[in-house]
């Protein structure tokens, strides 16, 4: 380490290599917090768990017995014998609250602009709006069905929209300016259990419903321009981004946001679709590299040639990414994958550009078939993290291979939350605790070593009385 | 290399330890084994992660009694290095539930007795790891949780409920000395008063006293003469008693002239005895329990109180030997009693092991009292006396105590030896209001005298032992059932080994013979049986006699029993055969069924006492309600208890609707 921030001194390390390098470090050493501790004040499962997106601060869980909490995971609200820190709720909205859910809450998001709002999704058909501050409910809508997943997209500029999946086979998107729902997505034969907005383009949504199916809309024309079939596979990756546009380019999430989108494009040599893709680029400087790439990428892209248009052929239409329901979806930060968990206890690895199944082999899992599932991906999406039944595990994206597990729970956990800003994992089980995973910190281990003078309490240390 | 080599033999070591240490059916961990694998651990880490592996491979194990003594082992060595909780504890989920079993699909594994006391103690273990450990381990503290919030296991509560008793008694313990010290206060207050009081009274007494005293000395009593007139009381506890009564006459008789101040001597006195001396005490022993920083009141006061009660107790001796005692001697007793109420001690139990010695004896010799009674009672005592005789050899004494006859108390003791006549009218009876002449020298012989002392005893049946059977079980262990001469289970009773098996085959095989020849037989039995009997021959020929009639008679009675129980036995054999016949022809796969009853019975009478292993533990013991569960549910009771149920419901069909028959 010592040696990284020396060759960053002298300049020879880029100090965004140096960021990716200190943050993979610690995400390698995560282990459960001994000094951390969040109160659960939930009586049921926790169902999802969200950091927010702006200051990496607040944490939100949201429970089967219709609650839903915030806590602070900066500032503890109070200390057990001056080592564990105990992070207690700021607020808890439930039953007791004049507008809170009924039923199970089984999404709770926040408005990624800012922390004064958040949404929460409930077993009762309703998707309610908070007000953070008031704790009041400012917005709600009515859904068809149980509200499984809502998602909000964080990279959004022009447009407020929830997308919420819910037992019913249309996907609604609720507009919070207008408090009316502005589309219905009609595709898929059964509930939509997962939503994941593409980290790269704010107009593109993903679904994975319980048909099996995964399906991206494009929510600026009618219909779903893409879905993924488990059959067609692509062995390896794409070549990665030549060196060149890489360093070149500042704003990476750009640059990547537009290849895959192109990528896609190009690959499948539609029209319909590229004309769509260079409308919706509104900013010429990028242009150019467009072009370069879409070169190199045309002599890799087999020659997959088919006829697309909004109503998709019927046999494309049918196809299905899991063997029954899709019950996690995540795609990588930088936009170029997507994961997907399903209740056939596989875990995919897509090519978000060719929506082809890349063919990576995660490792033995067995995963919650019955229930949504939250994933994790780390910043630099090298590891994802999966609830499999009573544990989570690390997997390494590229190769399958499992990292770590995680022991801890003593029930199913249900969600993982990574907290990018100081690389602490989150997790939420149906035994009601919210387990904090933080990286082993060399600091309160030094702490923890002075203060044993101090305790009364019997020190951890060997005791062999023979 | 050769370190490597060196390790793997390590954890191959602890690995062996730690199999041979689970692998038993003890309630704990042999001592020798858990020390060895302790000092094994110790050595190094690598042999830690080698005893958590090999643990965690035992907690795996489908019997409950590995589990436990495994858990047992992980106790040590939790509580003891720091390697071993960080590394069990990464994988404590796993272990609670193998050791509590709290996951529905993973239960205990059988035998459940053991496995609920793996249960019980595996709780009361996590407990205790996390409330010394709980701090540091975060895991520790999720599972303890999980199990007390979410499952809500009844945990011990040792600790709390530790802190709650201490509590209570620094409580208690508070509440007393507040209380000792009002008590002391008021006593300061008091102190003056009750001093004067009691003092008042012991001058009273005194005074009293005094009185007497004077009128002692005008009319002194001398009988010292009369002495020589009485010679024929000869046994010393007359004369003791003699001397007591002439010492008695000495006292101060209480009469007419001095009945005031007796009275009055008495009143004071039992005031004195009952209030003063009792709340002395009492003070006596606050004080010595109190709780001061200033000693010198407390010094002083109970300088005083024992001054205080020193006289009492002199006043109190003086005037007993005036003759003036309370009226109820259980007052007095209890007074003594309280000198050393608070010197605590144990209250020794009186042990009556003296007694047993001196009953043992036969006494015939001078005793005429002893009934022939008596000696039957004695008699199964035989053996014990002639012990006595053999440590009396010793000593004359303790020779001629062994031999003296045990009698029950009784006033005829008070004469006891001499063989003479006794006045009747030397008993101090007043006699001088009788009417009609009284002859002072009337004289009750000796004769009429030993015919009054005639000593009965109601007959008290002695305690007997009664041998166990002692037959081998199919259980294992030895019959306990105590009868006189035959288990109603396993036969006569017979001398037996530790094992059971009968010691003496002779007279087993004896009695075998004797069935055949029993003429010949019964003289060898009677006298192995009835070694050592001391009857005399004559009796015996005859008791002989009888026995061997009654044993005719039984053997023909048995003979046609057996007869007649062979005939039914035939009877049913017969009726079963054609049953099973009939049952084979219906269905081909009941006969398996209806030969497993009989094999199994067949294994049943086997006798095997096996030491017990893991695996019996596991099998399923054989209770009455599986016997008749297998003998009424096999097919072919079923089979003709349904075909019984046709041929009613036939018949009642036959009987409802004739017409259609």
């Amino acid at each position: 380490m010592w040696k990284a921030v020396k060759d960053r001194e002298a300049g020879f390390l880029l100090p965004s290599s140096f960021a990716t390098r200190i943050r993979s470090h610690r995400v390698a050493s995560l282990d459960l917090s001994n000094h951390k501790e969040i109160v659960s004040p939930h009586n049921g499962a926790i169902n999802s768990l969200q950091v927010d997106l702006t200051e990496a601060r607040y944490l939100l869980s949201g429970s089967s017995d219709g609650s839903a909490a915030v806590y602070d995971i900066q500032h503890a609200t109070d200390y057990e014998r001056g080592l564990i820190a105990k992070h207690k709720s700021l607020f808890v909205v439930d039953k007791q609250h004049n507008h809170g859910h009924r039923y199970a809450i089984s999404t709770a998001i926040w408005y990624p602009v800012d922390t004064g709002l958040f949404i929460t999704g409930s077993f009762d058909h309703y998707i309610k709006v908070w007000d953070t501050n008031t704790t009041q409910v400012v917005m709600d809508f009515k859904m068809p069905g149980k509200v499984y997943r809502t998602a909000m997209s964080s990279i959004a500029t022009t447009h407020m929209l929830i997308a919420a999946g819910s037992t019913d086979v249309q996907v609604r998107l609720c507009d919070i300016a207008s408090g009316a729902f502005t589309h219905t997505l009609s595709g898929h034969r059964d509930g939509v259990m997962s939503l994941e907005w593409s980290t790269s383009s704010e107009w593109i949504l993903v679904t994975g419903g319980c048909d099996g199916a995964i399906r991206f809309w494009d929510i600026r024309r009618a219909g779903c321009f893409r879905v993924l079939d488990q059959s067609r596979s692509q062995l390896g990756r794409r070549p990665p981004l030549a060196e060149s546009t890489s360093k070149k380019d500042t704003t990476i999430i750009g640059l990547l946001c537009t290849t895959s989108c192109e990528g896609s494009v190009t690959g499948q040599s539609s029209s319909v679709k590229s004309m769509v893709s260079q409308r919706r680029i509104p900013l010429g400087n990028e242009m150019k590299q467009l072009r370069a790439h879409r070169k190199s990428q045309n002599l890799t892209r087999g020659p997959v040639v088919q006829r697309l248009h909004p109503g998709l052929s019927s046999s494309h239409n049918r196809a299905t990414a899991h063997y029954g329901a899709v019950t996690g979806l995540r795609a990588t930060g930088d936009g170029m994958y997507l994961l997907s968990s399903g209740s056939d206890s596989r875990l995919r690895l897509w090519d978000v550009d060719s929506g082809c199944n890349t063919l990576v082999n995660f490792e033995a899992m067995r995963l919650q078939p019955t229930k949504a599932l939250q994933l994790a991906v780390t910043q630099d999406s090298s590891l994802v993290f999966v609830p499999c039944l009573a544990t989570v595990k690390a997997y390494d994206v590229r190769s399958g291979m499992t990292f770590r597990t995680f022991r801890g729970h003593y029930e199913l956990v249900n969600c993982c939350c990574l907290s990018s800003q100081d690389q602490e994992l989150y997790t939420g089980s149906n035994d009601r605790q919210i387990l904090v995973w933080s990286p082993a910190s060399p600091v309160i281990a030094e702490v923890e070593e002075d203060g044993k003078g101090g305790w009364d309490s019997v020190a951890d240390q060997d005791n062999w009385s023979d | 290399m050769g370190r490597e080599s060196e390790a793997e033999a390590g954890t191959r070591a602890v690995a062996r330890l730690i199999e041979k240490a689970t692998n038993s059916t003890a309630g704990e961990v042999d001592p020798r084994l858990l020390k060895a694998i302790k000092s094994t651990v110790r050595s190094s880490s690598d042999e830690i992660h080698a005893a958590v592996d090999s643990l965690m491979d035992h907690m795996k194990k489908q019997h409950a009694q590995v589990r436990f003594l495994a858990v047992l082992i992980v106790d040590e060595l939790f509580m003891r290095s720091k390697l071993f909780r960080s590394v069990l504890v990464v994988n404590l989920d796993q272990f609670l539930s193998l050791s509590i079993g709290f996951r529905r699909d993973l239960p205990l594994p059988p035998p459940s007795s053991i496995a609920s006391h793996l249960r019980s103690k595996s709780i009361e273990l996590l407990e205790k790891w996390n409330a010394s450990f709980g701090i540091h381990y975060r895991q520790l503290r999720l599972g303890f949780n999980y199990l007390k919030n979410t499952l809500r296991y009844q945990f011990p509560n040792r600790l709390e409920n530790a802190t709650r008793l201490q509590q209570e008694r620094q409580e208690r313990e508070m509440r007393s000395k507040q209380i000792l010290l009002d008590k002391f206060e008021n006593l300061k207050d008091k102190f003056s008063s009750i001093q004067a009081e009691i003092q008042s009274t012991i001058d009273e007494i005194e005074e009293c006293l005094e009185i007497l005293s004077v009128k002692q000395e005008e009319f002194t009593p001398n009988l010292s003469t009369e002495d020589d007139e009485v010679e024929e009381f000869k046994s010393l506890t007359l004369q003791q008693i003699r001397l007591d009564s002439l010492k008695e006459g000495e006292k101060v008789k209480e009469d007419s002239d001095n009945k005031v101040i007796f009275d009055a001597l008495r009143e004071s006195l039992k005031l004195l005895i009952s209030k003063h001396l009792s709340s002395v005490q009492e003070w006596i022993s606050v004080l010595v329990r109190v709780d001061l920083t200033d000693n010198k009141f407390r010094d002083n006061a109970l300088k005083e109180f024992i001054d205080i009660r020193n006289l009492i107790h002199s006043v109190r001796a003086r005037c007993g030997q005036l003759g003036c005692f309370l009226d109820n001697p259980s007052d007095l007793k209890k007074d003594e009693d309280d000198d050393d109420l608070w010197e605590e001690g144990k209250i020794e139990h009186y042990m009556p092991a003296t007694s047993s010695v001196p009953n043992s004896s036969v006494g015939n010799s001078a005793d005429t009292a002893t009934s022939s009674k008596g000696k039957d009672v004695a008699l199964p005592d035989a053996n014990k006396s002639s012990i006595g005789h053999v440590l009396s050899s010793t000593s004359e004494r303790s020779r001629l105590l062994v031999e003296a006859p045990v009698v029950t108390w009784g006033p005829f003791l008070d004469n006891w030896g001499p063989n003479q006549d006794v006045l009747a009218n030397h008993r101090g009876l007043e006699l001088q209001a009788h009417w009609g002449r009284v002859d002072y020298d009337a004289v009750i012989p000796a004769e009429k005298i030993a015919e009054l002392n005639f000593h009965r005893t109601v007959y008290k049946e002695e305690p007997v032992e009664l041998p166990p059977c002692r037959a081998p079980l199919k259980k294992g262990g030895l019959c306990q059932r105590r009868d006189l001469r035959v288990c109603p289970f396993h036969g006569p009773i017979v001398a037996r080994d530790d094992e059971g098996n009968p010691i003496d085959q002779n007279s087993q095989g004896d009695r075998e013979t004797e069935k055949e020849y029993p003429t010949a037989a019964t003289d060898l039995r009677s006298d192995s049986v009835d070694a050592h009997g001391t009857l005399n021959l004559g009796k015996e020929m005859v008791e002989k006699l009888g026995r061997q009639a009654v044993k005719n008679v039984r053997e023909r009675e048995r003979d046609m029993k057996s007869m007649k129980r062979a005939k039914l036995a035939k009877i049913r054999e017969h009726n079963e055969d054609v049953l099973r016949e009939a049952a084979i022809a219906s269905t081909s796969y009941s006969e398996a069924f209806a030969e497993h009853p009989a094999t199994s019975v067949r294994n049943g009478a086997e006798v095997k006492v096996k030491k017990p292993t893991l695996a019996s533990m596991l099998k399923k013991k054989i209770t009455a309600k599986d016997r008749l569960a297998q003998r009424l549910l096999n097919s072919r009771v079923t089979d003709s208890a349904s075909r019984q149920l046709m041929q009613g419901e036939d018949s009642k069909y036959r009987e409802a609707f004739p017409n259609q028959w």
